[in-house]
Parts: structure tokens; sequence; C-alpha cells
């Protein structure tokens, strides 16, 4: 009995320390635990509010195509307000817990009016949109704000010349013409090329020969019936996001 | 002095003990959450990341569009991983649902369910804004 008290006594203190050591453990692990936690919230909410910034840019970016396609082929300039607001507001209704605020400028400038520029000139014809937009997203834990912008642009290069055969007023015209997609080759969707007549109006050329060369480079050449020594094509192309582009050539003989 | 302190250090210890029990069973209930969220976040991550994708080009919303579901349901089955269930919820600006027709690859028998809601705008000169709300499950 008196053994027993002595081997209690004695082991008090290793029973100290050994409390003292669970709960430092316990306190080291439960920090660890939170840390490890934490981070990886963190590196959720991140990650989800980057991709929350992509689908806002590809919204933006297809706004814009569907409003240049849309004024491009006639509709009204204030179409691109309509579009982006109508975006804006579907991302304020759709994550009210998570607000999300587009605002956007239209590029006034450097040939923009409103966001928009349509210069169908000689030998080369633009139809470009250009905005510049703050998207601003409050998260539960973190907030990001982005400042980018959208271009979009179509561009058409031509260039030709005609040849004639035994008959003067007979004349065969090669035109090459070039499109682009932000400065990057791209298809025609639709294409089609007029002429001035000799009564200066335009005729509309029917079944060209069209050669596709597959890097956005278009060979046409067509036979008409002109007396003048000029002969004025404006060729007018639709790519595949249905932007209309158009471009003018004078074309004088060769060989 | 010792020896009339031992009965409150057994009281510490079993204090102590009932603590790492208590916690033990708590840290455990919350490791079992931790990968359940974990599992809904990856899910809802490819979707999203499908979704965007199709959006890139304006093909999400010309499928739409055309009404062509089946075209869709493919597409889907093909960007996300093999053992991914789906089902695809199409909504317009004024939230009226706009397909009719199921877009999905199977039956829901997984109780984490990601969704992922994803605001689609057309390429195409009518501007067009939907709502697209993609259920995700993994396959048992």
């Amino acid at each position: 009995m008196k053994t027993a008290k002595r081997f209690r006594a004695n082991c008090s203190g290793q029973l100290l320390i050994v409390a003292a050591l669970a709960i430092a453990i316990l306190i080291a692990s439960t920090s660890i635990y939170v840390y490890e936690l934490t981070t990886e919230k963190q590196g959720v909410e991140s990650s989800s509010l980057v991709e929350l910034a992509l689908a806002v840019k590809a919204g933006v970016r297809n706004a814009v195509i569907s409003a240049l396609a849309n004024i491009t082929n006639g509709g009204s300039k204030t179409i691109l307000t309509e579009n982006l607001d109508a975006l804006a507001d579907a991302y304020m209704r759709l994550h009210p817990q998570q607000p999300c605020h587009i605002r956007y400028t239209l590029l006034n400038g450097s040939g923009y009016m409103g966001g928009v520029k349509i210069t169908w000139s000689e030998g080369l014809g633009v139809s470009s949109a250009y905005i510049l937009y703050t998207l601003k997203i409050l998260g539960p834990a973190s907030s990001m704000t982005i400042n980018d912008a959208v271009n979009i642009t179509t561009a058409l290069m031509v260039e030709g010349y005609y040849t004639i055969g035994e008959n003067e007023t007979i004349k065969t015209v090669n035109l090459t013409c070039k499109l682009f997609n932000e400065e990057k080759p791209a298809h025609a969707k639709n294409l089609t090329i007029y002429y001035m007549d000799d009564s200066g109006a335009w005729a509309r050329v029917n079944s060209p020969s069209i050669t596709d060369w597959g890097n956005g480079t278009y060979s046409l050449r067509f036979t008409i019936v002109l007396v003048s020594d000029v002969v004025h094509v404006s060729v007018r192309m639709v790519d595949a996001r249905k932007i209309l582009v158009v471009a003018n050539v004078t074309c004088i003989q060769t060989g | 002095m010792k020896g009339r302190n031992s009965g409150q250090i057994r009281i510490i210890e079993a204090f102590l003990a009932i603590f790492i029990v208590f916690s033990a069973v708590a840290v455990s209930a919350n490791l079992t959450t931790k990968s359940a969220s974990s599992t809904s976040n990856g899910l809802e991550a490819i979707g999203m990341q499908a979704l965007l994708q199709l959006d890139f080009d304006g093909s999400l919303a010309a499928y739409i569009a055309a009404g062509n579901w089946s075209g869709l349901r493919e597409t889907l089955n093909l960007l996300l991983p093999a053992g991914v269930v789906f089902n695809l919820t199409v909504y317009d600006s004024q939230m009226r649902q706009v397909n009719m027709e199921t877009v999905s690859n199977g039956a829901f028998n997984s109780q984490e369910i990601a969704l992922v809601k994803y605001v689609c705008t057309s390429q195409s000169p009518v501007f067009r804004v939907y709502v697209v709300y993609l259920y995700l499950a993994v396959a048992k």
C-alpha cells in the first residue's frame, strides 16, 4: 500500500509531462489543420473567380461579335451597348451572392466612333469594334477587379488587274483577296463581287471563278464586257462570324 | 501534498481524455466534409471548363439556337471525362426553360451533385442571352 502510494507520487511528474505533450500535439495539429483548410479554400475560390472572369470575357467577346455582325449588315450602332447591357444584367441576376459588375467604355478615337470603326475603302476594308471593360467580382472571402479590352476586327485586302483578248471590250479581271480576323487569316462564308458598268451603276458578277487557297487567300477571276479603260470592282465578304467587310479596287490593264 | 493532488490529476487526465476523444471525432467529421466538398469543386471546375471551351467559338449558343440537343449532348459527352454524369437545362434571359428535351447522359445515383451556372451569349446578329444550368455527378 505504501509502495503504491509512493509510485503514484513519483509518477505525477511524468503524467504532467505526458499531458503537456498531448496538449502541445493537439494545438500543433489543430493549427496545421486550420492552415491547410484556409489555404485550400482560398485556392478553390480564386480558381472559381478566374473561371468566372474567363466566362465573362467569352460573353463580352460574343456580344461584340454579334453587334458588329448586326451593324455591318445595316443595324444601328446602339446595338453594341444594348448587347453589353443585356450581358451585364444577366450576370447581376445570376450571381446575387457573388455580385459581378461589368462596366464598359466604347473606344472613341483612332478611327473608332462609339466603339465601332467601319472603313471600307480602296484596297482595304476594315470592320472593327473595340471596347474596354472593367470586371469587378465580389466574392465572400476575396474579390477581384480585372481591366481588359475586346477588339474584334475583320479586314479584307484586295488587289487586282485585268487583261484583254482580241476584243478590247471583253475584259478578264483577276483579283487576289486576303481576309483576316484579328490579323490572322480567316475563312469567308460568303463572297460577292460587283463592278461598275459603263452607266456608272454597280452590277453583280455572276458565277466568278473562285480559288480558295485555304489560308484566307482567295483568287477570283471573271470576264465582263466594258468599254472603260479602268474597272472599278467592289468585293463584299462575310466571314464565319457573319461580319461583313467591303473593299474596293480599281483595276488597270496589264500584259 | 503530492498524495492529496493525485485525485485532481486523475480528474485532469479524464478531462484530457474526453477532450482528445471529442476532438478526434470532430476532426474526422470535418475531414469527410472536406473531401466531399473538394470532389464537388473539382466537378464544378470540369463543368465550367467544358462550357467555356464550347462557348469560346460560339458553338454553345449555336447548338441552343438550333435546338440541336442531341449534338450538344454528344459534344458534352466528349468534353467531360468518362464517368461523369451530367444534366443540362437551358433558360432564356427571362428564366423560361428553352430545352423541352432532356440533355443528359444518365441518371444521377450519387449524393454529390455539383451545379455550374453559366451565362451563354450568341455571336449571331440577333443577340441572345441564355442561362445554362449544368448538373454534374460522378457515376457509381
